[in-house]
Protein backbone atom coordinates (compact mmCIF):
# COMPACT_ATOMS: atom_id res chain seq x y z
CA UNK A 1 0.00 0.00 0.00
CA UNK A 2 2.81 2.37 0.98
CA UNK A 3 4.70 1.42 -2.17
CA UNK A 4 1.65 2.27 -4.33
CA UNK A 5 1.31 5.66 -2.62
CA UNK A 6 5.01 6.36 -3.14
CA UNK A 7 4.83 5.49 -6.86
CA UNK A 8 1.73 7.67 -7.32
CA UNK A 9 3.50 10.63 -5.67
CA UNK A 10 6.62 10.12 -7.75
CA UNK A 11 4.65 10.02 -11.03
CA UNK A 12 2.75 13.17 -10.03
CA UNK A 13 6.01 14.97 -9.24
CA UNK A 14 7.55 13.99 -12.57
CA UNK A 15 4.46 15.13 -14.51
CA UNK A 16 4.41 18.44 -12.62
CA UNK A 17 8.12 19.02 -13.26
CA UNK A 18 7.81 18.29 -16.97
CA UNK A 19 4.78 20.59 -17.21
CA UNK A 20 6.62 23.43 -15.39
CA UNK A 21 9.72 23.19 -17.58
CA UNK A 22 7.53 23.11 -20.68
CA UNK A 23 5.63 26.23 -19.61
CA UNK A 24 8.90 28.03 -18.83
CA UNK A 25 10.28 27.16 -22.27
CA UNK A 26 7.15 28.38 -24.01
CA UNK A 27 7.29 31.57 -21.92
CA UNK A 28 10.91 32.20 -22.96
CA UNK A 29 10.12 31.49 -26.57
CA UNK A 30 7.11 33.80 -26.51
CA UNK A 31 8.96 36.82 -25.07
CA UNK A 32 8.66 39.38 -27.83
CA UNK A 33 11.74 40.51 -29.70
CA UNK A 34 12.33 44.23 -29.79
CA UNK A 35 14.31 46.30 -32.28
CA UNK A 36 16.00 49.34 -30.80
CA UNK A 37 18.16 52.15 -32.12
CA UNK A 38 21.92 52.29 -31.71
CA UNK A 39 23.16 55.20 -29.56
CA UNK A 40 26.70 54.95 -30.94
CA UNK A 41 28.03 56.98 -33.86
CA UNK A 42 30.43 55.48 -36.37
CA UNK A 43 33.89 56.86 -35.68
CA UNK A 44 36.30 57.41 -38.53
CA UNK A 45 39.64 55.70 -38.01
CA UNK A 46 42.67 57.76 -38.99
CA UNK A 47 44.78 57.09 -42.07
CA UNK A 48 47.93 55.25 -41.11
CA UNK A 49 51.31 57.02 -40.95
CA UNK A 50 54.48 54.89 -40.82
CA UNK A 51 57.12 55.14 -38.13
CA UNK A 52 60.58 56.56 -38.75
CA UNK A 53 63.22 53.88 -39.41
CA UNK A 54 65.00 52.67 -36.26
CA UNK A 55 68.69 52.95 -35.38
CA UNK A 56 71.02 49.97 -35.50
CA UNK A 57 72.46 50.91 -32.07
CA UNK A 58 72.50 53.81 -29.58
CA UNK A 59 76.26 53.87 -29.03
CA UNK A 60 77.80 57.13 -30.21
CA UNK A 61 74.41 58.73 -30.88
CA UNK A 62 72.44 61.62 -29.34
CA UNK A 63 69.04 61.15 -27.69
CA UNK A 64 66.66 63.88 -26.48
CA UNK A 65 64.53 63.05 -23.44
CA UNK A 66 61.54 65.41 -23.59
CA UNK A 67 59.47 66.15 -20.49
CA UNK A 68 55.94 67.22 -21.39
CA UNK A 69 55.46 68.46 -17.78
CA UNK A 70 52.36 66.35 -17.26
CA UNK A 71 51.24 66.98 -13.67
CA UNK A 72 53.62 69.95 -13.41
CA UNK A 73 57.29 70.55 -14.24
CA UNK A 74 58.52 68.63 -11.19
CA UNK A 75 56.01 65.77 -11.37
CA UNK A 76 57.89 63.41 -13.67
CA UNK A 77 61.19 65.18 -14.33
CA UNK A 78 63.25 62.84 -12.16
CA UNK A 79 62.26 59.94 -14.43
CA UNK A 80 64.42 61.58 -17.10
CA UNK A 81 67.24 62.26 -14.66
CA UNK A 82 67.20 58.59 -13.68
CA UNK A 83 67.23 57.58 -17.36
CA UNK A 84 70.17 59.89 -18.00
CA UNK A 85 72.01 58.30 -15.10
CA UNK A 86 71.23 54.78 -16.39
CA UNK A 87 72.48 55.63 -19.87
CA UNK A 88 75.69 57.15 -18.42
CA UNK A 89 76.40 53.88 -16.65
CA UNK A 90 75.34 51.50 -19.41
CA UNK A 91 75.88 53.33 -22.73
CA UNK A 92 78.44 56.04 -21.85
CA UNK A 93 78.99 57.00 -25.49
CA UNK A 94 75.33 58.03 -25.84
CA UNK A 95 74.84 61.79 -25.46
CA UNK A 96 71.67 62.50 -23.48
CA UNK A 97 69.91 65.87 -23.58
CA UNK A 98 66.94 66.52 -21.29
CA UNK A 99 64.45 69.16 -22.47
CA UNK A 100 61.16 70.50 -21.16
CA UNK A 101 58.59 71.06 -23.87
CA UNK A 102 57.10 74.57 -23.86
CA UNK A 103 53.38 75.06 -23.33
CA UNK A 104 50.91 72.65 -21.81
CA UNK A 105 51.43 68.96 -22.39
CA UNK A 106 48.88 69.02 -25.22
CA UNK A 107 50.45 72.00 -26.98
CA UNK A 108 52.58 71.64 -30.10
CA UNK A 109 56.23 72.72 -29.89
CA UNK A 110 57.49 72.94 -33.50
CA UNK A 111 60.68 74.74 -32.46
CA UNK A 112 61.73 71.84 -30.26
CA UNK A 113 60.78 69.24 -32.89
CA UNK A 114 62.98 71.10 -35.40
CA UNK A 115 65.84 71.16 -32.89
CA UNK A 116 65.51 67.41 -32.34
CA UNK A 117 65.43 66.75 -36.06
CA UNK A 118 68.63 68.75 -36.47
CA UNK A 119 70.61 67.62 -33.42
CA UNK A 120 69.31 64.23 -32.32
CA UNK A 121 69.33 60.68 -33.62
CA UNK A 122 66.46 59.56 -31.36
CA UNK A 123 63.97 60.88 -28.84
CA UNK A 124 61.85 59.75 -25.92
CA UNK A 125 58.79 61.84 -25.07
CA UNK A 126 56.75 61.56 -21.87
CA UNK A 127 55.55 61.04 -19.31
CA UNK A 128 51.87 60.98 -18.44
CA UNK A 129 50.04 59.05 -15.78
CA UNK B 1 60.11 64.67 -36.29
CA UNK B 2 61.89 62.28 -38.61
CA UNK B 3 63.95 60.54 -35.92
CA UNK B 4 63.05 57.29 -34.15
CA UNK B 5 60.98 58.16 -31.12
CA UNK B 6 59.50 56.27 -28.21
CA UNK B 7 56.59 57.48 -26.09
CA UNK B 8 56.54 56.99 -22.33
CA UNK B 9 53.39 56.81 -20.24
CA UNK B 10 52.10 55.08 -17.15
CA UNK B 11 50.15 51.86 -17.59
CA UNK B 12 46.78 53.61 -17.24
CA UNK B 13 47.46 55.86 -20.25
CA UNK B 14 49.54 53.56 -22.42
CA UNK B 15 46.62 51.21 -23.17
CA UNK B 16 44.75 54.21 -24.59
CA UNK B 17 47.82 55.45 -26.44
CA UNK B 18 48.53 52.24 -28.33
CA UNK B 19 44.86 51.39 -28.83
CA UNK B 20 42.16 53.99 -29.18
CA UNK B 21 44.41 56.99 -29.63
CA UNK B 22 46.43 55.27 -32.36
CA UNK B 23 43.34 54.09 -34.24
CA UNK B 24 41.20 57.21 -34.03
CA UNK B 25 43.49 60.19 -33.37
CA UNK B 26 47.00 59.94 -34.79
CA UNK B 27 47.11 56.85 -37.02
CA UNK B 28 50.77 56.27 -36.18
CA UNK B 29 51.66 53.03 -34.35
CA UNK B 30 54.01 54.81 -31.95
CA UNK B 31 56.12 52.49 -29.82
CA UNK B 32 55.48 53.10 -26.14
CA UNK B 33 57.06 51.96 -22.93
CA UNK B 34 54.58 51.60 -20.08
CA UNK B 35 55.61 52.64 -16.57
CA UNK B 36 53.93 51.56 -13.33
CA UNK B 37 51.08 53.87 -12.34
CA UNK B 38 51.32 56.52 -10.97
CA UNK B 39 54.37 58.46 -12.17
CA UNK B 40 53.37 62.10 -11.57
CA UNK B 41 54.21 63.42 -8.14
CA UNK B 42 56.03 60.31 -6.96
CA UNK B 43 59.34 60.77 -5.08
CA UNK B 44 62.63 60.44 -6.94
CA UNK B 45 63.26 57.14 -5.11
CA UNK B 46 60.14 55.66 -6.77
CA UNK B 47 61.21 56.93 -10.19
CA UNK B 48 64.61 55.33 -9.55
CA UNK B 49 62.89 51.98 -8.96
CA UNK B 50 60.82 52.39 -12.10
CA UNK B 51 64.01 52.75 -14.19
CA UNK B 52 66.19 50.16 -12.49
CA UNK B 53 63.76 47.51 -11.20
CA UNK B 54 60.47 47.67 -13.16
CA UNK B 55 59.38 45.99 -16.34
CA UNK B 56 57.81 47.74 -19.31
CA UNK B 57 54.02 47.30 -19.20
CA UNK B 58 53.89 46.78 -23.01
CA UNK B 59 56.70 44.29 -23.72
CA UNK B 60 57.30 42.85 -20.27
CA UNK B 61 61.05 43.56 -20.64
CA UNK B 62 63.15 45.50 -18.10
CA UNK B 63 62.34 49.19 -18.55
CA UNK B 64 65.55 50.46 -20.13
CA UNK B 65 65.96 47.34 -22.27
CA UNK B 66 62.48 48.10 -23.60
CA UNK B 67 63.48 51.71 -24.38
CA UNK B 68 66.52 50.52 -26.31
CA UNK B 69 64.46 47.90 -28.16
CA UNK B 70 61.84 50.48 -29.12
CA UNK B 71 64.53 52.65 -30.70
CA UNK B 72 66.61 49.93 -32.36
CA UNK B 73 64.42 46.93 -33.27
CA UNK B 74 63.67 47.05 -37.01
CA UNK B 75 60.17 48.16 -38.04
CA UNK B 76 57.54 45.52 -38.74
CA UNK B 77 55.60 45.58 -42.00
CA UNK B 78 52.60 46.91 -40.07
CA UNK B 79 54.67 49.78 -38.66
CA UNK B 80 55.78 50.70 -42.19
CA UNK B 81 52.23 50.74 -43.54
CA UNK B 82 50.85 54.01 -44.93
CA UNK B 83 47.31 54.38 -46.20
CA UNK B 84 43.71 53.87 -45.21
CA UNK B 85 43.02 52.16 -41.86
CA UNK B 86 42.33 48.47 -41.68
CA UNK B 87 39.17 47.03 -40.11
CA UNK B 88 37.07 50.19 -39.73
CA UNK B 89 33.50 49.10 -38.92
CA UNK B 90 30.24 50.94 -39.61
CA UNK B 91 27.80 51.26 -36.70
CA UNK B 92 24.28 50.14 -37.74
CA UNK B 93 21.36 52.49 -37.14
CA UNK B 94 19.32 49.64 -35.61
CA UNK B 95 20.58 46.91 -33.31
CA UNK B 96 19.69 43.24 -33.96
CA UNK B 97 16.27 42.32 -32.47
CA UNK B 98 16.33 40.71 -29.02
CA UNK B 99 14.27 40.40 -25.83
CA UNK B 100 13.96 43.35 -23.47
CA UNK B 101 16.10 41.67 -20.81
CA UNK B 102 18.83 40.82 -23.31
CA UNK B 103 18.88 44.36 -24.68
CA UNK B 104 19.05 45.88 -21.19
CA UNK B 105 22.05 43.65 -20.58
CA UNK B 106 23.60 44.52 -23.96
CA UNK B 107 23.47 48.24 -23.19
CA UNK B 108 25.24 47.57 -19.87
CA UNK B 109 27.80 45.25 -21.49
CA UNK B 110 28.61 47.98 -24.01
CA UNK B 111 28.94 50.56 -21.19
CA UNK B 112 26.30 52.77 -22.80
CA UNK B 113 24.45 53.36 -19.51
CA UNK B 114 25.04 54.56 -15.94
CA UNK B 115 24.09 51.00 -14.87
CA UNK B 116 20.60 52.02 -13.83
CA UNK B 117 17.82 50.60 -16.03
CA UNK B 118 17.14 52.55 -19.21
CA UNK B 119 14.10 52.99 -21.43
CA UNK B 120 14.88 51.00 -24.56
CA UNK B 121 15.08 53.37 -27.56
CA UNK B 122 12.63 51.82 -30.00
CA UNK B 123 12.01 53.65 -33.27
CA UNK B 124 8.51 54.60 -32.04
CA UNK B 125 9.81 56.14 -28.82
CA UNK B 126 12.59 58.01 -30.64
CA UNK B 127 10.06 59.30 -33.20
CA UNK B 128 7.90 60.60 -30.34
CA UNK B 129 10.94 62.32 -28.80
CA UNK B 130 11.75 63.98 -32.12
CA UNK B 131 8.36 65.71 -31.97
CA UNK B 132 9.86 67.85 -29.17
CA UNK B 133 11.89 69.87 -31.69
CA UNK B 134 11.33 71.45 -35.10
CA UNK B 135 14.76 70.25 -36.23
CA UNK B 136 15.11 67.34 -38.64
CA UNK B 137 16.67 64.11 -37.31
CA UNK B 138 19.81 64.55 -39.40
CA UNK B 139 20.53 68.06 -38.11
CA UNK B 140 24.06 68.15 -36.71
CA UNK B 141 24.12 69.20 -33.06
CA UNK B 142 27.89 69.03 -32.73
CA UNK B 143 30.89 67.78 -34.66
CA UNK B 144 32.63 65.44 -32.23
CA UNK B 145 36.32 64.75 -32.47
CA UNK B 146 37.72 63.26 -29.31
CA UNK B 147 37.69 60.54 -28.20
CA UNK B 148 36.80 58.41 -31.19
CA UNK B 149 37.62 60.27 -34.33
CA UNK B 150 35.60 62.85 -36.26
CA UNK B 151 31.85 62.22 -36.35
CA UNK B 152 28.54 64.09 -36.30
CA UNK B 153 26.25 64.04 -33.28
CA UNK B 154 22.81 64.39 -34.83
CA UNK B 155 19.40 65.27 -33.43
CA UNK B 156 18.36 61.63 -33.90
CA UNK B 157 21.28 60.29 -31.84
CA UNK B 158 20.48 62.77 -29.07
CA UNK B 159 16.85 61.60 -29.19
CA UNK B 160 18.00 58.00 -28.74
CA UNK B 161 19.84 58.95 -25.54
CA UNK B 162 16.98 61.16 -24.36
CA UNK B 163 14.66 58.14 -24.57
CA UNK B 164 17.20 55.99 -22.74
CA UNK B 165 17.39 58.55 -19.91
CA UNK B 166 13.60 58.65 -19.52
CA UNK B 167 13.04 62.11 -20.99
CA UNK B 168 9.77 63.55 -22.27
CA UNK B 169 9.52 65.44 -25.61
CA UNK B 170 9.00 68.74 -23.74
CA UNK B 171 12.53 68.36 -22.32
CA UNK B 172 14.11 67.70 -25.73
CA UNK B 173 15.08 71.29 -26.71
CA UNK B 174 16.95 71.62 -23.40
CA UNK B 175 18.63 68.24 -23.92
CA UNK B 176 19.70 69.26 -27.44
CA UNK B 177 21.26 72.43 -26.01
CA UNK B 178 23.05 70.35 -23.37
CA UNK B 179 24.23 67.97 -26.11
CA UNK B 180 26.23 70.81 -27.66
CA UNK B 181 28.65 70.31 -24.75
CA UNK B 182 29.07 66.52 -25.23
CA UNK B 183 31.27 64.83 -24.12
CA UNK B 184 31.47 66.02 -20.57
CA UNK B 185 34.72 67.32 -19.11
CA UNK B 186 36.90 64.43 -18.21
CA UNK B 187 40.51 63.86 -17.18
CA UNK B 188 42.71 61.66 -15.03
CA UNK B 189 41.66 63.95 -12.18
CA UNK B 190 38.12 63.64 -10.79
CA UNK B 191 36.66 66.17 -13.21
CA UNK B 192 32.91 66.67 -13.21
CA UNK B 193 30.28 69.03 -14.60
CA UNK B 194 27.50 71.37 -13.61
CA UNK B 195 24.41 72.08 -15.72
CA UNK B 196 22.79 75.43 -15.01
CA UNK B 197 19.49 76.36 -16.67
CA UNK B 198 18.13 79.91 -16.95
CA UNK B 199 15.13 81.57 -18.55
CA UNK B 200 11.50 80.67 -19.24
CA UNK B 201 12.25 77.02 -20.10
CA UNK B 202 12.65 76.32 -16.37
CA UNK B 203 8.97 76.89 -15.70
CA UNK B 204 7.72 75.58 -19.05
CA UNK B 205 9.08 72.09 -18.37
CA UNK B 206 8.79 72.08 -14.59
CA UNK B 207 12.39 72.25 -13.39
CA UNK B 208 13.09 72.55 -9.71
CA UNK B 209 14.91 75.64 -8.51
CA UNK B 210 13.38 75.81 -5.06
CA UNK B 211 13.25 73.24 -2.26
CA UNK B 212 15.94 70.54 -2.33
CA UNK B 213 17.18 71.91 -5.67
CA UNK B 214 20.44 69.94 -5.66
CA UNK B 215 18.84 66.68 -4.56
CA UNK B 216 17.04 63.85 -6.44
CA UNK B 217 13.56 65.36 -6.14
CA UNK B 218 12.50 66.47 -9.59
CA UNK B 219 11.98 64.52 -12.81
CA UNK B 220 13.37 67.12 -15.23
CA UNK B 221 16.50 67.95 -13.18
CA UNK B 222 17.13 64.24 -12.74
CA UNK B 223 16.52 63.11 -16.33
CA UNK B 224 18.29 65.97 -18.13
CA UNK B 225 21.36 65.59 -15.90
CA UNK B 226 21.40 61.83 -16.47
CA UNK B 227 20.98 62.26 -20.22
CA UNK B 228 24.24 64.25 -20.41
CA UNK B 229 26.04 61.26 -18.92
CA UNK B 230 24.41 58.75 -21.27
CA UNK B 231 25.22 60.96 -24.25
CA UNK B 232 28.83 61.36 -23.13
CA UNK B 233 29.28 57.62 -22.64
CA UNK B 234 27.53 56.28 -25.76
CA UNK B 235 27.73 58.92 -28.50
CA UNK B 236 30.66 60.62 -26.77
CA UNK B 237 32.66 57.41 -26.42
CA UNK B 238 33.84 57.87 -22.82
CA UNK B 239 34.52 54.49 -21.27
CA UNK B 240 36.50 53.72 -18.12
CA UNK B 241 39.90 52.21 -18.83
CA UNK B 242 39.48 52.73 -22.56
CA UNK B 243 39.09 56.46 -23.03
CA UNK B 244 38.85 57.76 -19.43
CA UNK B 245 41.45 57.17 -16.75
CA UNK B 246 40.43 58.82 -13.48
CA UNK B 247 41.35 56.92 -10.35
CA UNK B 248 38.67 58.20 -7.98
CA UNK B 249 36.14 59.38 -10.57
CA UNK B 250 33.19 61.45 -9.40
CA UNK B 251 29.66 60.57 -8.34
CA UNK B 252 28.65 64.01 -9.63
CA UNK B 253 28.76 62.40 -13.09
CA UNK B 254 25.52 60.53 -12.35
CA UNK B 255 23.51 63.74 -12.61
CA UNK B 256 26.01 66.52 -13.39
CA UNK B 257 24.56 68.90 -10.79
CA UNK B 258 21.65 69.75 -13.06
CA UNK B 259 19.83 72.74 -11.54
CA UNK B 260 17.98 75.90 -12.52
CA UNK B 261 18.38 79.36 -11.04
CA UNK B 262 15.63 80.77 -8.83
CA UNK B 263 15.42 83.96 -10.85
CA UNK B 264 12.12 84.94 -9.22
CA UNK B 265 13.82 85.18 -5.81
CA UNK B 266 16.81 87.33 -6.79
CA UNK B 267 17.24 90.47 -4.67
CA UNK B 268 16.62 93.79 -6.44
CA UNK B 269 19.59 94.64 -8.67
CA UNK B 270 20.86 91.05 -8.85
CA UNK B 271 20.57 89.79 -12.44
CA UNK B 272 20.04 86.17 -13.54
CA UNK B 273 23.26 84.42 -14.54
CA UNK B 274 22.40 84.20 -18.24
CA UNK B 275 21.66 87.95 -18.38
CA UNK B 276 25.07 88.68 -16.88
CA UNK B 277 26.59 86.52 -19.62
CA UNK B 278 24.91 88.54 -22.38
CA UNK B 279 21.51 86.88 -22.95
CA UNK B 280 18.12 88.53 -22.59
CA UNK B 281 15.97 87.68 -19.57
CA UNK B 282 13.43 86.14 -21.93
CA UNK B 283 16.04 83.83 -23.49
CA UNK B 284 16.36 80.27 -22.28
CA UNK B 285 19.93 79.03 -21.89
CA UNK B 286 21.90 76.19 -20.41
CA UNK B 287 25.49 76.48 -19.29
CA UNK B 288 27.59 73.37 -18.80
CA UNK B 289 30.49 74.15 -16.48
CA UNK B 290 33.50 71.97 -15.81
CA UNK B 291 35.07 71.63 -12.39
CA UNK B 292 35.72 69.15 -9.62
CA UNK B 293 34.38 70.12 -6.21
CA UNK B 294 31.56 71.56 -4.19
CA UNK B 295 31.55 72.38 -0.52
CA UNK B 296 28.45 73.00 1.57
CA UNK B 297 28.15 75.70 4.22
CA UNK B 298 26.71 72.81 6.22
CA UNK B 299 24.77 75.06 8.61
CA UNK B 300 23.00 78.35 8.59
CA UNK B 301 24.50 81.84 8.60
CA UNK B 302 25.49 83.18 12.02
CA UNK B 303 24.87 86.85 12.80
CA UNK B 304 28.40 87.54 14.06
CA UNK B 305 30.01 86.18 10.87
CA UNK B 306 28.27 87.48 7.72
CA UNK B 307 28.16 84.95 4.86
CA UNK B 308 30.78 86.64 2.67
CA UNK B 309 33.42 85.83 5.30
CA UNK B 310 32.64 82.11 5.46
CA UNK B 311 32.35 82.00 1.66
CA UNK B 312 35.82 83.58 1.52
CA UNK B 313 37.20 81.03 3.99
CA UNK B 314 35.79 78.07 2.09
CA UNK B 315 36.89 79.38 -1.30
CA UNK B 316 40.53 79.22 -0.18
CA UNK B 317 40.34 75.46 -0.71
CA UNK B 318 39.34 75.77 -4.39
CA UNK B 319 41.94 75.64 -7.16
CA UNK B 320 41.45 79.24 -8.30
CA UNK B 321 40.58 78.29 -11.86
CA UNK B 322 37.00 79.45 -11.43
CA UNK B 323 34.16 79.43 -8.94
CA UNK B 324 30.38 79.25 -8.93
CA UNK B 325 28.60 79.91 -5.67
CA UNK B 326 25.10 78.45 -5.34
CA UNK B 327 23.30 80.28 -2.58
CA UNK B 328 19.83 80.25 -1.17
CA UNK B 329 17.68 83.38 -1.73
CA UNK B 330 17.84 83.93 2.01
CA UNK B 331 21.64 84.22 1.85
CA UNK B 332 21.39 86.48 -1.20
CA UNK B 333 19.02 88.70 0.78
CA UNK B 334 21.41 88.99 3.72
CA UNK B 335 24.29 89.84 1.39
CA UNK B 336 22.20 92.36 -0.52
CA UNK B 337 20.73 94.17 2.47
CA UNK B 338 22.46 96.45 4.97
CA UNK B 339 24.96 96.23 6.52
CA UNK B 340 26.58 93.97 3.88
CA UNK B 341 25.07 95.93 0.99
CA UNK B 342 26.25 94.02 -2.07
CA UNK B 343 24.03 95.82 -4.56
CA UNK B 344 24.85 93.43 -7.43
CA UNK B 345 26.30 89.98 -7.95
CA UNK B 346 29.34 91.67 -9.49
CA UNK B 347 29.99 93.58 -6.24
CA UNK B 348 30.09 90.33 -4.33
CA UNK B 349 32.30 88.65 -6.96
CA UNK B 350 34.73 91.57 -6.76
CA UNK B 351 34.83 91.46 -2.95
CA UNK B 352 35.54 87.73 -2.98
CA UNK B 353 38.27 88.08 -5.63
CA UNK B 354 39.93 90.76 -3.50
CA UNK B 355 39.62 88.91 -0.22
CA UNK B 356 40.18 85.23 -0.99
CA UNK B 357 43.88 84.58 -0.46
CA UNK B 358 46.07 81.55 -0.23
CA UNK B 359 49.81 80.89 -0.15
CA UNK B 360 51.69 80.50 -3.41
CA UNK B 361 52.77 77.05 -2.23
CA UNK B 362 49.14 75.99 -1.80
CA UNK B 363 48.09 77.46 -5.17
CA UNK B 364 50.95 75.86 -7.09
CA UNK B 365 50.71 72.71 -5.01
CA UNK B 366 47.66 71.78 -7.05
CA UNK B 367 48.65 69.49 -9.93
CA UNK B 368 46.15 70.93 -12.41
CA UNK B 369 47.30 74.51 -11.76
CA UNK B 370 50.90 73.41 -12.03
CA UNK B 371 50.26 71.54 -15.28
CA UNK B 372 48.32 74.37 -16.91
CA UNK B 373 50.27 77.41 -15.71
CA UNK B 374 53.88 76.34 -15.17
CA UNK B 375 54.94 76.66 -18.78
CA UNK B 376 53.70 80.26 -18.85
CA UNK B 377 55.55 80.92 -15.57
CA UNK B 378 58.77 79.43 -16.93
CA UNK B 379 58.43 81.64 -20.01
CA UNK B 380 58.25 84.72 -17.75
CA UNK B 381 54.57 85.64 -17.84
CA UNK B 382 53.68 87.72 -14.77
CA UNK B 383 52.44 87.35 -12.09
CA UNK B 384 52.85 83.61 -12.62
CA UNK B 385 56.65 83.83 -13.03
CA UNK B 386 57.14 85.62 -9.71
CA UNK B 387 54.76 83.28 -7.89
CA UNK B 388 56.50 80.27 -9.32
CA UNK B 389 59.85 81.48 -7.96
CA UNK B 390 58.24 82.21 -4.59
CA UNK B 391 57.09 78.60 -4.27
CA UNK B 392 60.68 77.69 -3.37
CA UNK B 393 61.99 81.00 -2.07
CA UNK B 394 59.04 82.29 -0.01
CA UNK B 395 56.29 79.64 -0.05
CA UNK B 396 54.09 81.40 2.52
CA UNK B 397 53.67 84.49 0.33
CA UNK B 398 49.95 85.24 -0.02
CA UNK B 399 48.31 85.61 -3.44
CA UNK B 400 44.80 86.15 -4.77
CA UNK B 401 43.79 83.11 -6.85
CA UNK B 402 40.57 84.52 -8.35
CA UNK B 403 39.66 87.34 -10.68
CA UNK B 404 36.20 88.89 -10.23
CA UNK B 405 35.02 87.69 -13.64
CA UNK B 406 35.72 84.11 -12.64
CA UNK B 407 33.39 84.15 -9.63
CA UNK B 408 29.78 83.37 -10.58
CA UNK B 409 26.88 83.77 -8.20
CA UNK B 410 23.79 81.58 -8.69
CA UNK B 411 20.68 81.82 -6.53
CA UNK B 412 18.66 78.65 -5.97
CA UNK B 413 16.72 77.09 -3.13
CA UNK B 414 13.69 77.86 -1.04
CA UNK B 415 14.62 79.86 2.03
CA UNK B 416 17.29 78.57 4.37
CA UNK B 417 20.53 80.44 5.02
CA UNK B 418 22.81 77.83 3.43
CA UNK B 419 25.06 77.80 0.36
CA UNK B 420 27.63 75.86 -1.64
CA UNK B 421 30.94 77.04 -3.04
CA UNK B 422 32.03 75.13 -6.13
CA UNK B 423 34.86 75.34 -8.64
CA UNK B 424 32.66 74.90 -11.70
CA UNK B 425 33.29 77.43 -14.44
CA UNK B 426 29.90 78.49 -15.72
CA UNK B 427 30.18 80.19 -19.09
CA UNK B 428 27.97 81.99 -21.58
CA UNK B 429 25.83 78.94 -22.19
CA UNK B 430 23.99 77.38 -25.11
CA UNK B 431 20.66 78.62 -26.41
CA UNK B 432 17.71 76.34 -25.67
CA UNK B 433 15.44 78.39 -27.91
CA UNK B 434 17.55 77.48 -30.95
CA UNK B 435 16.42 73.87 -30.51
CA UNK B 436 12.69 74.35 -30.02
Amino acid sequence: MRRKQFLTSLITLVIATVAFVGIARVDAQQKPLITVMNPVITSKMMDRTPLSPRLDKLEGKTIYLVDISWGGPEAGYSVFEEMQSWFAQNIPSLKVVIKRKTGMYTADDPKLWAEIKQNANAALIGISG
Amino acid sequence: MGVPTVGAAASNIVKFAIGYNFEYTNGMPIRYVGFPFPVAGQPKSVHHKYIYESNDFVSGKPMMKAVINALTNPLTEDEKYAGPPKGSAEEPRLLPPDTEDALQQLFKDKDWTDYNPIILPTEERVAAMLKGTSKTPDTVVKRLGYPGGPRNLTVEKVAVCAVMAGAKPKMFPLILAVAQSVPFGNSTSSMANMILVNGPIRNEIGMNYKSNVMGPHNEVNSVVGRCFTLLSKSAGNLHAGKTTFSSLGSSIQYNNLCIAENEEALPAGWQPTHVLKGAKATDSTVSVGTGWSYISSVGEVQRWYPPQYLLRDYMRSLTGMGATIVMDPAVAGILHDEPNSFATKADLSKWLANNVEKTVASYWGNGVISTMNSSMAIQGMEPLATQYKQVKEAPDTMMKPFQAGQVNIVVAGAGQTTWFVTDFGVGRGNSVDAWR
